[in-house]
Protein backbone atom coordinates (compact mmCIF):
# COMPACT_ATOMS: atom_id res chain seq x y z
CA UNK A 1 0.00 0.00 0.00
CA UNK A 2 2.82 2.48 0.96
CA UNK A 3 4.65 1.27 -2.61
CA UNK A 4 0.98 2.34 -4.29
CA UNK A 5 0.65 5.83 -2.03
CA UNK A 6 4.35 6.75 -3.66
CA UNK A 7 3.94 5.98 -6.77
CA UNK A 8 0.68 7.55 -7.10
CA UNK A 9 2.19 10.43 -5.33
CA UNK A 10 5.41 10.78 -7.60
CA UNK A 11 3.40 11.11 -10.54
CA UNK A 12 1.08 13.35 -9.16
CA UNK A 13 4.45 15.63 -8.19
CA UNK A 14 5.78 14.78 -11.59
CA UNK A 15 2.12 16.48 -13.34
CA UNK A 16 3.07 19.32 -10.70
CA UNK A 17 6.30 19.87 -11.11
CA UNK A 18 6.85 20.23 -15.16
CA UNK A 19 4.77 23.27 -14.69
CA UNK A 20 5.86 24.61 -11.75
CA UNK A 21 8.49 27.37 -13.09
CA UNK A 22 7.29 30.37 -15.16
CA UNK A 23 9.28 32.84 -16.25
CA UNK A 24 9.65 36.47 -15.32
CA UNK A 25 12.06 37.85 -17.55
CA UNK A 26 11.12 37.27 -21.69
CA UNK A 27 14.23 37.76 -23.74
CA UNK A 28 14.59 37.32 -27.69
CA UNK A 29 17.24 36.28 -28.77
CA UNK A 30 19.11 36.45 -32.17
CA UNK A 31 22.54 34.41 -32.79
CA UNK A 32 25.08 34.88 -35.17
CA UNK A 33 27.65 32.42 -36.23
CA UNK A 34 31.15 33.55 -37.41
CA UNK A 35 33.31 31.50 -39.71
CA UNK A 36 37.07 31.70 -40.53
CA UNK A 37 38.12 31.25 -44.34
CA UNK A 38 38.09 27.06 -43.64
CA UNK A 39 34.82 27.71 -43.44
CA UNK A 40 34.91 26.60 -39.68
CA UNK A 41 32.78 28.32 -36.81
CA UNK A 42 34.99 30.52 -34.64
CA UNK A 43 32.31 32.02 -32.20
CA UNK A 44 29.22 33.59 -31.97
CA UNK A 45 27.48 36.68 -31.43
CA UNK A 46 24.56 36.62 -29.00
CA UNK A 47 22.74 39.30 -28.83
CA UNK A 48 19.53 39.91 -26.35
CA UNK A 49 16.52 41.95 -26.38
CA UNK A 50 15.08 42.28 -22.93
CA UNK A 51 11.08 42.67 -22.03
CA UNK A 52 9.57 46.13 -21.70
CA UNK A 53 9.11 45.48 -18.17
CA UNK A 54 12.10 44.51 -17.22
CA UNK A 55 13.99 46.83 -19.47
CA UNK A 56 12.48 49.60 -17.32
CA UNK A 57 13.06 47.91 -14.20
CA UNK A 58 16.92 48.14 -15.28
CA UNK A 59 16.95 51.57 -16.68
CA UNK A 60 14.91 52.85 -13.49
CA UNK A 61 17.76 50.72 -11.16
CA UNK A 62 20.41 52.78 -12.92
CA UNK A 63 18.64 56.18 -12.65
CA UNK A 64 18.61 55.99 -16.16
CA UNK A 65 16.34 57.76 -18.88
CA UNK A 66 14.43 60.06 -16.07
CA UNK A 67 12.04 61.81 -18.46
CA UNK A 68 10.88 58.18 -19.40
CA UNK A 69 10.68 58.51 -23.10
CA UNK A 70 12.22 55.33 -23.79
CA UNK A 71 15.32 56.94 -25.39
CA UNK A 72 19.02 57.48 -23.41
CA UNK A 73 21.28 60.03 -24.39
CA UNK A 74 24.76 59.07 -25.29
CA UNK A 75 26.42 59.69 -22.30
CA UNK A 76 23.93 57.24 -20.42
CA UNK A 77 24.25 54.96 -23.29
CA UNK A 78 27.75 54.83 -22.16
CA UNK A 79 26.89 53.85 -18.61
CA UNK A 80 24.96 50.83 -20.04
CA UNK A 81 28.00 49.06 -21.35
CA UNK A 82 28.06 45.85 -19.54
CA UNK A 83 25.06 46.12 -17.29
CA UNK A 84 24.44 41.99 -17.69
CA UNK A 85 28.24 40.61 -18.08
CA UNK A 86 29.05 40.86 -14.72
CA UNK A 87 28.86 37.20 -14.67
CA UNK A 88 29.05 34.26 -11.85
CA UNK A 89 31.91 32.20 -11.87
CA UNK A 90 30.61 28.74 -13.82
CA UNK A 91 27.47 30.59 -15.59
CA UNK A 92 26.89 29.21 -18.79
CA UNK A 93 25.71 31.98 -20.12
CA UNK A 94 22.35 30.25 -21.03
CA UNK A 95 23.74 29.76 -24.41
CA UNK A 96 25.27 26.10 -25.27
CA UNK A 97 26.56 24.70 -28.52
CA UNK A 98 26.93 20.66 -30.02
CA UNK A 99 28.85 19.85 -32.66
CA UNK A 100 26.89 16.63 -33.51
CA UNK A 101 26.06 15.19 -30.24
CA UNK A 102 29.15 16.77 -28.22
CA UNK A 103 29.01 19.57 -26.57
CA UNK A 104 30.88 22.58 -27.19
CA UNK A 105 32.82 24.54 -25.06
CA UNK A 106 32.53 28.43 -25.36
CA UNK A 107 34.47 31.53 -23.56
CA UNK A 108 33.18 33.94 -21.18
CA UNK A 109 31.84 36.79 -22.56
CA UNK A 110 33.66 39.28 -24.89
CA UNK A 111 33.43 42.36 -26.86
CA UNK A 112 29.76 43.21 -25.79
CA UNK A 113 27.93 46.41 -26.71
CA UNK A 114 24.36 47.32 -25.35
CA UNK A 115 21.90 50.13 -26.19
CA UNK A 116 18.44 50.99 -25.38
CA UNK A 117 15.65 51.63 -27.76
CA UNK A 118 11.63 51.97 -27.97
CA UNK A 119 12.00 51.37 -24.00
CA UNK A 120 14.25 47.78 -24.66
CA UNK A 121 17.40 47.40 -23.60
CA UNK A 122 19.58 45.40 -26.40
CA UNK A 123 23.00 43.98 -25.43
CA UNK A 124 25.46 42.05 -27.12
CA UNK A 125 28.27 39.87 -26.19
CA UNK A 126 30.79 37.19 -28.40
CA UNK A 127 31.36 33.82 -27.33
CA UNK A 128 34.54 31.94 -29.15
CA UNK A 129 34.96 28.23 -29.36
CA UNK A 130 37.85 26.67 -27.55
CA UNK A 131 39.37 25.84 -31.39
CA UNK A 132 37.49 26.18 -34.93
CA UNK A 133 34.58 23.79 -35.32
CA UNK A 134 34.62 21.75 -38.52
CA UNK A 135 30.71 21.61 -39.87
CA UNK A 136 31.12 17.67 -41.07
CA UNK A 137 28.45 17.28 -38.23
CA UNK A 138 25.28 19.63 -37.48
CA UNK A 139 26.42 22.91 -35.22
CA UNK A 140 23.45 23.00 -32.69
CA UNK A 141 22.85 26.37 -30.58
CA UNK A 142 20.66 26.06 -27.82
CA UNK A 143 19.37 28.89 -25.67
CA UNK A 144 17.87 28.21 -22.12
CA UNK A 145 18.00 28.97 -18.64
CA UNK A 146 17.63 25.87 -16.87
CA UNK A 147 15.91 27.28 -13.56
CA UNK A 148 12.94 28.90 -16.14
CA UNK A 149 13.54 31.66 -14.55
CA UNK A 150 14.10 33.62 -18.02
CA UNK A 151 12.48 32.55 -21.15
CA UNK A 152 14.36 32.82 -24.04
CA UNK A 153 13.08 32.73 -27.56
CA UNK A 154 15.31 32.59 -30.93
CA UNK A 155 14.40 35.47 -33.46
CA UNK A 156 13.91 33.16 -36.86
CA UNK A 157 16.83 35.29 -38.40
CA UNK A 158 19.90 33.67 -37.69
CA UNK A 159 22.83 34.84 -39.47
CA UNK A 160 25.97 32.98 -40.89
CA UNK A 161 29.14 35.49 -41.34
CA UNK A 162 32.09 34.36 -43.67
CA UNK A 163 30.60 31.12 -44.85
CA UNK A 164 28.19 30.33 -47.86
CA UNK A 165 26.14 27.25 -48.59
CA UNK A 166 25.24 26.60 -44.83
CA UNK A 167 21.79 26.84 -43.85
CA UNK A 168 20.36 27.59 -40.15
CA UNK A 169 16.67 26.50 -38.80
CA UNK A 170 15.38 27.49 -35.75
CA UNK A 171 13.50 24.16 -33.98
CA UNK A 172 10.46 24.41 -31.18
CA UNK A 173 10.74 22.55 -28.53
CA UNK A 174 9.62 19.38 -28.26
CA UNK A 175 6.97 19.15 -25.24
CA UNK A 176 5.94 15.89 -25.46
CA UNK A 177 9.50 14.87 -25.55
CA UNK A 178 10.20 16.99 -22.91
CA UNK A 179 7.72 16.26 -20.59
CA UNK A 180 8.77 12.17 -21.15
CA UNK A 181 12.47 12.63 -19.80
CA UNK A 182 10.87 14.93 -17.08
CA UNK A 183 9.00 11.83 -15.88
CA UNK A 184 11.89 9.76 -16.63
CA UNK A 185 13.99 12.61 -14.10
CA UNK A 186 11.27 12.27 -11.20
CA UNK A 187 10.86 8.81 -11.61
CA UNK A 188 14.66 8.03 -11.14
CA UNK A 189 14.67 10.90 -8.33
CA UNK A 190 11.59 9.16 -6.39
CA UNK A 191 13.65 6.15 -6.79
CA UNK A 192 17.12 7.45 -4.96
CA UNK A 193 17.05 8.29 -1.41
CA UNK A 194 19.37 11.06 -2.80
CA UNK A 195 16.12 13.27 -2.71
CA UNK A 196 18.50 16.49 -1.63
CA UNK A 197 19.30 16.69 -4.96
CA UNK A 198 18.52 19.33 -7.12
CA UNK A 199 15.55 19.65 -9.26
CA UNK A 200 16.16 17.75 -12.39
CA UNK A 201 18.46 20.05 -14.93
CA UNK A 202 15.49 19.32 -17.61
CA UNK A 203 15.41 23.22 -18.90
CA UNK A 204 17.61 21.69 -22.11
CA UNK A 205 14.44 19.58 -23.44
CA UNK A 206 12.20 22.61 -23.32
CA UNK A 207 15.14 25.23 -25.33
CA UNK A 208 15.04 26.44 -28.41
CA UNK A 209 17.41 25.59 -30.68
CA UNK A 210 19.17 26.39 -34.20
CA UNK A 211 20.52 23.88 -36.22
CA UNK A 212 23.37 24.72 -38.62
CA UNK A 213 24.20 22.39 -41.35
CA UNK A 214 26.72 22.58 -44.20
CA UNK A 215 26.72 21.06 -47.52
CA UNK A 216 30.14 19.00 -47.66
CA UNK A 217 32.07 20.52 -50.62
CA UNK A 218 32.49 18.34 -53.58
CA UNK B 1 -29.87 14.47 -8.01
CA UNK B 2 -26.85 14.93 -5.27
CA UNK B 3 -24.96 11.80 -6.30
CA UNK B 4 -25.07 11.75 -9.98
CA UNK B 5 -23.98 15.80 -9.69
CA UNK B 6 -21.05 14.52 -7.17
CA UNK B 7 -20.07 11.81 -9.61
CA UNK B 8 -19.40 14.63 -12.73
CA UNK B 9 -16.91 16.37 -10.57
CA UNK B 10 -15.00 12.91 -10.21
CA UNK B 11 -15.61 13.03 -13.92
CA UNK B 12 -14.73 15.77 -14.97
CA UNK B 13 -11.46 16.12 -13.00
CA UNK B 14 -10.44 12.45 -14.09
CA UNK B 15 -11.42 14.07 -17.81
CA UNK B 16 -8.63 16.98 -16.83
CA UNK B 17 -6.00 14.56 -15.44
CA UNK B 18 -6.30 12.47 -18.59
CA UNK B 19 -6.62 15.59 -21.11
CA UNK B 20 -2.76 16.70 -18.91
CA UNK B 21 -1.68 12.96 -19.33
CA UNK B 22 -2.36 13.10 -22.90
CA UNK B 23 -0.53 16.01 -23.28
CA UNK B 24 -3.69 18.26 -24.47
CA UNK B 25 -2.58 20.88 -22.38
CA UNK B 26 1.02 21.49 -24.29
CA UNK B 27 -0.48 24.08 -26.02
CA UNK B 28 -2.08 25.60 -23.47
CA UNK B 29 0.85 26.26 -22.14
CA UNK B 30 2.75 27.94 -25.46
CA UNK B 31 -0.56 30.15 -25.18
CA UNK B 32 0.05 30.89 -21.98
CA UNK B 33 3.60 31.62 -22.11
CA UNK B 34 2.64 34.21 -25.05
CA UNK B 35 -0.02 35.54 -22.85
CA UNK B 36 2.15 36.07 -19.77
CA UNK B 37 4.57 37.99 -22.15
CA UNK B 38 2.19 39.63 -23.70
CA UNK B 39 0.92 40.96 -19.85
CA UNK B 40 4.31 41.81 -18.93
CA UNK B 41 4.88 44.39 -21.67
CA UNK B 42 1.18 46.05 -21.24
CA UNK B 43 2.48 46.41 -17.68
CA UNK B 44 5.53 48.44 -18.56
CA UNK B 45 3.28 50.51 -20.68
CA UNK B 46 0.43 50.86 -18.49
CA UNK B 47 3.64 52.01 -15.89
CA UNK B 48 4.71 54.28 -18.74
CA UNK B 49 1.26 55.92 -19.32
CA UNK B 50 1.29 56.51 -15.90
CA UNK B 51 4.31 58.11 -15.39
CA UNK B 52 2.67 60.23 -18.47
CA UNK B 53 -0.49 61.19 -16.74
CA UNK B 54 -2.48 59.58 -19.00
CA UNK B 55 -6.47 60.09 -18.13
CA UNK B 56 -7.32 56.84 -16.77
CA UNK B 57 -3.87 55.01 -16.95
CA UNK B 58 -4.41 54.26 -13.09
CA UNK B 59 -7.56 51.49 -14.03
CA UNK B 60 -5.61 50.67 -16.72
CA UNK B 61 -2.46 49.03 -14.70
CA UNK B 62 -4.97 47.84 -12.18
CA UNK B 63 -6.71 45.88 -15.31
CA UNK B 64 -3.61 44.70 -16.08
CA UNK B 65 -2.09 43.65 -12.98
CA UNK B 66 -5.63 41.85 -12.21
CA UNK B 67 -5.12 39.95 -15.66
CA UNK B 68 -1.33 39.09 -14.61
CA UNK B 69 -2.37 37.77 -11.52
CA UNK B 70 -4.99 34.91 -13.47
CA UNK B 71 -2.22 34.26 -15.81
CA UNK B 72 0.50 33.89 -13.66
CA UNK B 73 -1.90 31.40 -11.14
CA UNK B 74 -3.39 29.76 -14.56
CA UNK B 75 -0.46 27.57 -14.95
CA UNK B 76 -0.11 24.78 -11.86
CA UNK B 77 1.60 26.37 -9.18
CA UNK B 78 2.48 25.54 -5.13
CA UNK B 79 -0.56 27.46 -4.38
CA UNK B 80 -2.79 24.94 -6.23
CA UNK B 81 -1.12 22.14 -5.30
CA UNK B 82 -1.69 23.19 -1.93
CA UNK B 83 -5.17 24.01 -2.32
CA UNK B 84 -6.23 20.62 -4.08
CA UNK B 85 -4.32 18.63 -1.96
CA UNK B 86 -5.60 19.66 1.45
CA UNK B 87 -8.93 20.06 -0.66
CA UNK B 88 -8.80 16.07 -1.24
CA UNK B 89 -6.96 14.96 2.17
CA UNK B 90 -9.68 16.90 4.29
CA UNK B 91 -13.23 16.71 4.24
CA UNK B 92 -13.07 20.87 4.40
CA UNK B 93 -16.30 22.29 2.89
CA UNK B 94 -15.87 24.89 0.28
CA UNK B 95 -16.44 27.83 1.48
CA UNK B 96 -13.33 27.69 4.31
CA UNK B 97 -11.61 26.04 1.38
CA UNK B 98 -12.41 29.02 -0.60
CA UNK B 99 -11.68 31.36 2.01
CA UNK B 100 -8.50 30.04 2.76
CA UNK B 101 -7.62 30.19 -0.84
CA UNK B 102 -8.60 34.17 -1.08
CA UNK B 103 -6.59 34.87 2.31
CA UNK B 104 -3.81 33.09 1.08
CA UNK B 105 -3.58 35.21 -2.22
CA UNK B 106 -3.87 38.67 -0.18
CA UNK B 107 -1.10 37.23 2.20
CA UNK B 108 0.96 36.42 -0.76
CA UNK B 109 0.80 40.53 -1.72
CA UNK B 110 1.00 41.68 1.69
CA UNK B 111 4.45 39.67 1.58
CA UNK B 112 6.01 40.95 -1.40
CA UNK B 113 4.93 44.83 -0.28
CA UNK B 114 6.36 44.10 3.34
CA UNK B 115 9.47 42.53 1.80
CA UNK B 116 9.78 45.58 -1.09
CA UNK B 117 8.37 48.24 2.13
CA UNK B 118 11.03 47.27 4.35
CA UNK B 119 14.27 46.61 2.20
CA UNK B 120 14.00 49.51 -0.07
CA UNK B 121 12.08 51.98 1.92
CA UNK B 122 13.96 51.67 5.61
CA UNK B 123 17.56 49.07 4.74
CA UNK B 124 17.86 50.56 1.34
CA UNK B 125 18.35 47.50 -0.54
CA UNK B 126 19.01 46.91 -3.95
CA UNK B 127 16.64 44.78 -6.63
CA UNK B 128 19.16 41.95 -6.77
CA UNK B 129 18.98 41.78 -2.90
CA UNK B 130 15.42 41.75 -2.75
CA UNK B 131 14.94 38.89 -4.87
CA UNK B 132 17.84 37.07 -3.38
CA UNK B 133 16.07 37.52 0.28
CA UNK B 134 12.92 36.54 -1.07
CA UNK B 135 14.23 33.46 -2.78
CA UNK B 136 16.54 32.14 -0.73
CA UNK B 137 15.38 33.09 2.80
CA UNK B 138 11.92 33.54 2.39
CA UNK B 139 10.73 30.66 0.08
CA UNK B 140 12.21 28.28 1.71
CA UNK B 141 10.44 29.09 5.20
CA UNK B 142 7.26 28.79 2.77
CA UNK B 143 8.67 25.50 1.35
CA UNK B 144 9.04 23.90 5.24
CA UNK B 145 5.21 25.36 6.03
CA UNK B 146 4.20 23.25 2.77
CA UNK B 147 6.11 19.84 3.55
CA UNK B 148 4.61 20.59 7.50
CA UNK B 149 1.15 20.51 5.54
CA UNK B 150 1.92 17.28 3.90
CA UNK B 151 3.48 15.24 5.93
CA UNK B 152 1.15 16.56 9.04
CA UNK B 153 -1.90 14.79 6.35
CA UNK B 154 0.11 12.15 5.19
CA UNK B 155 0.86 11.02 8.69
CA UNK B 156 -2.71 11.56 10.08
CA UNK B 157 -3.76 8.95 6.30
CA UNK B 158 -1.64 6.13 7.58
CA UNK B 159 -3.12 6.47 11.59
CA UNK B 160 -6.35 6.57 10.08
CA UNK B 161 -5.94 3.48 7.78
CA UNK B 162 -4.22 1.54 10.37
CA UNK B 163 -7.07 2.71 12.95
CA UNK B 164 -9.62 1.61 10.28
CA UNK B 165 -7.76 -1.87 9.57
CA UNK B 166 -7.53 -3.07 13.42
CA UNK B 167 -11.04 -2.03 13.30
CA UNK B 168 -12.54 -4.42 10.18
CA UNK B 169 -9.95 -7.19 12.40
CA UNK B 170 -7.19 -7.61 9.56
CA UNK B 171 -3.65 -6.35 9.31
CA UNK B 172 -2.16 -4.44 6.73
CA UNK B 173 1.09 -6.44 5.93
CA UNK B 174 3.24 -2.92 5.97
CA UNK B 175 2.25 -2.27 9.17
CA UNK B 176 3.18 -5.70 10.64
CA UNK B 177 6.91 -4.07 11.21
CA UNK B 178 4.99 -1.49 13.55
CA UNK B 179 3.62 -4.25 15.81
CA UNK B 180 4.79 -2.99 19.34
CA UNK B 181 3.60 0.25 18.98
CA UNK B 182 0.30 -0.79 17.38
CA UNK B 183 -1.75 -0.23 20.83
CA UNK B 184 -0.75 3.62 20.33
CA UNK B 185 -2.95 3.46 16.91
CA UNK B 186 -6.71 3.86 18.14
CA UNK B 187 -5.66 7.26 19.93
CA UNK B 188 -4.14 8.67 17.02
CA UNK B 189 -5.84 8.10 14.38
CA UNK B 190 -9.05 10.57 14.11
CA UNK B 191 -12.06 9.10 14.04
CA UNK B 192 -14.22 9.55 10.68
CA UNK B 193 -16.15 12.62 12.53
CA UNK B 194 -13.15 14.37 13.46
CA UNK B 195 -12.00 14.39 9.61
CA UNK B 196 -15.36 15.80 8.73
CA UNK B 197 -15.20 18.86 10.78
CA UNK B 198 -14.21 22.04 9.25
CA UNK B 199 -10.78 22.28 9.00
CA UNK B 200 -9.11 23.93 12.11
CA UNK B 201 -7.29 27.33 12.23
CA UNK B 202 -3.91 25.69 12.37
CA UNK B 203 -4.35 24.05 9.38
CA UNK B 204 -5.67 26.97 7.71
CA UNK B 205 -2.71 29.63 9.33
CA UNK B 206 0.10 26.83 8.08
CA UNK B 207 -1.67 26.65 4.36
CA UNK B 208 -1.72 30.40 4.03
CA UNK B 209 2.19 30.28 5.11
CA UNK B 210 2.63 27.77 2.51
CA UNK B 211 0.92 29.28 -0.36
CA UNK B 212 2.07 33.45 1.20
CA UNK B 213 5.55 32.88 1.94
CA UNK B 214 6.71 32.32 -1.78
CA UNK B 215 6.22 36.33 -2.94
CA UNK B 216 5.60 36.12 -6.82
CA UNK B 217 8.76 37.65 -8.27
CA UNK B 218 6.07 39.38 -10.84
CA UNK B 219 5.16 41.56 -7.88
CA UNK B 220 8.41 42.21 -6.39
CA UNK B 221 8.95 43.94 -10.12
CA UNK B 222 6.36 45.92 -10.01
CA UNK B 223 6.71 47.39 -6.18
CA UNK B 224 10.50 47.35 -7.06
CA UNK B 225 9.58 49.81 -9.86
CA UNK B 226 7.00 51.66 -8.59
CA UNK B 227 8.74 52.88 -5.37
CA UNK B 228 11.52 53.50 -7.61
CA UNK B 229 9.29 55.89 -9.47
CA UNK B 230 8.19 57.72 -6.08
CA UNK B 231 4.08 55.74 -6.92
CA UNK B 232 4.64 53.17 -4.51
CA UNK B 233 1.22 53.55 -3.52
CA UNK B 234 -0.25 52.26 -6.58
CA UNK B 235 2.37 49.57 -6.74
CA UNK B 236 0.79 48.58 -3.40
CA UNK B 237 -2.74 48.65 -5.16
CA UNK B 238 -1.14 46.98 -8.39
CA UNK B 239 0.28 43.68 -6.21
CA UNK B 240 -3.04 43.19 -4.25
CA UNK B 241 -5.24 43.65 -7.34
CA UNK B 242 -2.47 40.70 -8.65
CA UNK B 243 -3.06 39.07 -5.76
CA UNK B 244 -7.26 39.18 -6.42
CA UNK B 245 -7.01 37.96 -9.66
CA UNK B 246 -4.94 34.76 -8.43
CA UNK B 247 -7.23 34.22 -6.06
CA UNK B 248 -9.86 33.73 -8.69
CA UNK B 249 -8.08 30.97 -10.29
CA UNK B 250 -7.55 28.83 -6.81
CA UNK B 251 -10.44 29.61 -5.40
CA UNK B 252 -12.26 27.96 -8.89
CA UNK B 253 -9.41 25.20 -8.46
CA UNK B 254 -10.77 24.61 -4.49
CA UNK B 255 -14.37 24.26 -6.03
CA UNK B 256 -12.94 21.92 -8.53
CA UNK B 257 -10.89 20.17 -5.63
CA UNK B 258 -13.87 19.49 -3.31
CA UNK B 259 -16.27 18.38 -5.84
CA UNK B 260 -14.18 15.65 -7.32
CA UNK B 261 -13.54 14.25 -3.96
CA UNK B 262 -17.10 14.79 -2.67
CA UNK B 263 -17.40 12.50 -6.70
CA UNK B 264 -14.90 9.60 -5.02
CA UNK B 265 -16.90 9.23 -2.24
CA UNK B 266 -20.22 9.30 -3.57
CA UNK B 267 -19.17 6.73 -5.97
CA UNK B 268 -18.20 4.78 -3.82
CA UNK B 269 -20.39 1.19 -3.19
CA UNK B 270 -22.16 1.18 -0.27
CA UNK B 271 -21.19 4.80 0.61
CA UNK B 272 -22.22 6.12 3.73
CA UNK B 273 -22.20 2.30 5.64
CA UNK B 274 -18.75 3.79 7.06
CA UNK B 275 -16.21 0.67 6.00
CA UNK B 276 -15.18 1.96 2.65
CA UNK B 277 -15.03 5.68 3.24
CA UNK B 278 -13.29 4.44 6.00
CA UNK B 279 -10.53 3.20 3.99
CA UNK B 280 -11.31 5.87 1.23
CA UNK B 281 -10.75 8.63 2.96
CA UNK B 282 -7.60 8.46 5.08
CA UNK B 283 -5.93 6.62 1.96
CA UNK B 284 -6.50 10.15 -0.06
CA UNK B 285 -5.48 11.88 2.67
CA UNK B 286 -2.11 10.07 2.91
CA UNK B 287 -1.70 9.89 -0.67
CA UNK B 288 -2.54 13.68 -1.01
CA UNK B 289 -0.33 14.18 2.23
CA UNK B 290 2.82 12.26 0.19
CA UNK B 291 1.96 14.39 -3.33
CA UNK B 292 2.34 17.54 -0.90
CA UNK B 293 5.40 16.83 0.94
CA UNK B 294 7.32 15.48 -2.62
CA UNK B 295 6.30 18.94 -4.17
CA UNK B 296 8.10 20.73 -1.30
CA UNK B 297 11.32 18.86 -1.90
CA UNK B 298 11.39 19.92 -6.05
CA UNK B 299 10.51 23.33 -5.06
CA UNK B 300 14.11 23.81 -2.79
CA UNK B 301 16.58 25.60 -4.81
CA UNK B 302 13.62 25.96 -7.35
CA UNK B 303 11.97 29.62 -7.39
CA UNK B 304 9.17 30.30 -9.13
Amino acid sequence: MIRTICTTASLWIALAGGALAHPHIFVDTEIEVIFDDQARATGLRITWVYDDLFSMILVEDRGLDPDFDGALTAAETATLQGFDMQWDPGYPGDTYALSGDTPLPLSGPADWTAGYAEGRLTSTHLRRFAEPVGMDQTLVVQVYDPSFYTAYSLLPAVRLTGVEGCSAQVFEPDHEAADARLQAAIEELAGSDDVEGAFPAIGSAYAEEVRITCVAPS
Amino acid sequence: MRRPFLIVGLVVALGLTALWLSGGFDQMQGWLLDQQRAVQSRLAGAVRALRGGQPGALAGLLAVCFAYGVLHAAGPGHGKLLIVGYGMAQRVRLLPLAGISLLASLAQAAVAVALVGAGVLVLGWTRERLVGVSEEVIAPVGTAAIALVGLWLMLRGLLALRAAGQGAGHHDHAYHDHADDARCGHAHGPTLAEMAQVTSWRDAAVLIAGIALRPCTGALFLLILCFGLGIGAVGVAGTFTMGLGTACVTIAVAALAVWAREGVFASLPGAGLGSRMATAIPMLQALAGAAIAGAAVLLLGHPL
